[in-house]
């Protein structure tokens, strides 16, 4: 397919990428391009100016601390997160997530910064990063803010980023003591489009002392569901309670109907998906 | 490449020879394999990055040639499906296509043949849910897919003969 015209640069760093996107208004950052080179053929955005990021050394690496906090780039790929030991030795579930990702192709281009910022509300990654407490690193020209990840997904294709700034990395905490994770989608087919989805992290001490429960595609972004969490609070890991708690997922939520389900359909499997996703951080089942 | 341009000189090699072209920043690299290179057996399915025909190993990673420009493969070292046949001998990834029916038409051939090329350099020895798992990429509408898994799996079982010494026919992709 032929593109419309468009002007490409391959900056030498952050800065120079920063520089190059404050003055072009047109500019816009190209990371793994396995959503953007899309929109470009379609037509649906117009870009002037593409800033070719993705092999800025700078937004390739994964750091781990010594609190056991990770510190990913935006343009690590999913196939990158699923195959790094600092990722893996304490978050071993975005290393599972990114490996589920459509497909070997779009895992070896696809960049965790891409698949925040294109705020898809089919993207994998979102709704974990909200269960596991994110923290987004922001740069402009002009200088840096964090980003907690509940504020950064705004709307469909909508983030808190301002033009001109780039998502530099991901932060993501240790698991607290006694916390663990869990995910749980229903696909379209293996490895594909979510219809509904879920991702929790619970800590127990005997009874659940905290609950982060997440859900996709029943809004335009993922949201907690505080009901849900707090019914998990204060009861004890079963797979009864955790039934108990998910029955709180109803009439508050009004999910988009398409072709893969109506809005009745998405909520009854956002209990079913949400249900998993807290039996896996409980230690009870297997989730995906 | 550090200033903003609709044009760029690029250098790119594919199958071991070395190409410079100036292109445009617009054209996808599946079109400059395709057109301004002449290597045809790369294909165009679906160009939306869906079906895989367009699959080429860039730098060592599949990719789907339909979602990158072509100045951004500038520098890199590619593989296409005409690189995998050495001197007039198809590889024995080919063979066992043929040998065991793994293609009808042919059309998605070439991208699968990338995808299981790169899946054996990546694991010689997968089982048959990762030979799946590695051609998930790839859409074939003729063959109904359990022919080329059995075409993959024939290379796989001749590796692992290979890797643990026993005696098996074919051999390496
Ligand atoms: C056939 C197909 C199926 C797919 N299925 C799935 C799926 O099931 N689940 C899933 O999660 N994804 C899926 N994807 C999308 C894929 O994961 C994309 O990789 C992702 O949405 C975007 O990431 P990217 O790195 O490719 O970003 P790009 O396509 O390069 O960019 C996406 C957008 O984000 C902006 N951007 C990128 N990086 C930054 C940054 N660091 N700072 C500021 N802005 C930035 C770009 O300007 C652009 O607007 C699919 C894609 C295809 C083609
Ligand atoms: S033509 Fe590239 S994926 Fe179909
Ligand atoms: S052989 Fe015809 S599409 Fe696969």
């Amino acid at each position: 397919m032929l593109l419309k015209s468009v002007e490409y640069v391959r900056p030498g760093s952050v800065d120079e990428a920063l520089h190059l996107l404050r003055s072009n208004a047109g500019a816009a950052p190209l990371a793994g391009g396995q959503s953007l080179s899309n929109i470009l053929k379609h037509r649906v955005a117009s870009v002037d100016v593409l800033v070719d990021i993705s092999s800025l050394d700078e937004l390739r690496e994964i750091q781990r601390r010594p609190d056991g906090s990770i510190e990913v780039g935006a343009c690590v790929t999913y196939d990158e997160l699923d195959r790094s030991l600092g990722v893996r030795a304490g978050h071993e579930i975005i290393a599972r997530v990114a490996s589920h990702i459509e497909d070997s192709q779009i895992r070896n281009r696809g960049t965790i910064g891409g698949n925040c910022c294109l705020s898809d509300p089919t993207n994998n990654l979102p709704p974990l990063l909200i269960a596991l407490d994110a923290t987004m690193h922001v740069r402009s020209a002009g200088g840096s803010r964090r980003v907690p990840v509940e504020e950064f997904f705004k709307g469909y294709f909508l983030t808190a980023l301002e033009p001109g700034e780039l998502l530099t990395s991901v932060e993501i905490p240790a698991l607290p003591a006694g916390a663990r994770a869990g995910y749980a989608s229903l696909n379209v087919a293996a490895d594909s489009k979510a219809i509904v989805r879920s991702a929790a992290r619970v800590k127990v001490n005997e009874v659940i002392e905290e609950a982060r429960v997440v859900l996709a595609r029943v809004a335009p972004v993922p949201i907690r569901h505080r009901g849900m969490e707090e019914a998990l609070v204060g009861a004890a890991p079963t797979a009864e309670s955790v039934r108990a708690a998910a029955d709180t997922i109803g009439e508050d939520l009004e999910p988009v109907a398409d072709s893969h389900g109506s809005s009745e359909y998405r909520r009854q499997m956002a209990r079913v998906v949400a249900r998993r996703a807290v039996l896996e951080a409980i230690g009870q089942g297997g989730g995906m | 490449m550090t200033e903003p341009s609709t044009t760029h000189a690029i250098e790119v090699t594919i199958n071991g020879k070395i190409y410079h072209r100036e292109v445009e920043a617009r054209q996808l690299l599946v079109h400059f394999i395709r057109d301004t290179l002449d290597l045809t057996g790369t294909h165009i399915g679906c160009d939306t990055g869906s079906c895989g025909a367009c699959s080429v190993i860039l730098n060592g990673k599949l990719v789907k040639s339909c979602m990158l420009l072509a100045p951004q493969a500038d520098g890199a070292v590619i593989d296409t499906v005409e690189g995998l046949a050495a001197d007039g001998e198809l590889a024995p990834l080919q063979e066992s296509f043929a040998a065991h029916h793994g293609l009808q038409c042919g059309y998605c051939t070439p991208g699968m043949l990338m995808s299981a090329t790169y899946l054996l350099r990546e694991n010689p020895t997968p089982t048959a849910e990762e030979v799946r798992r590695g051609i998930k990429g790839n859409l074939c509408r003729c063959t109904g897919y359990v022919n080329i898994v059995r075409s993959i799996l024939a290379v796989a079982e001749a590796n692992r003969a290979r890797l643990t010494g026993t005696s098996a026919e074919g051999g390496q992709q």
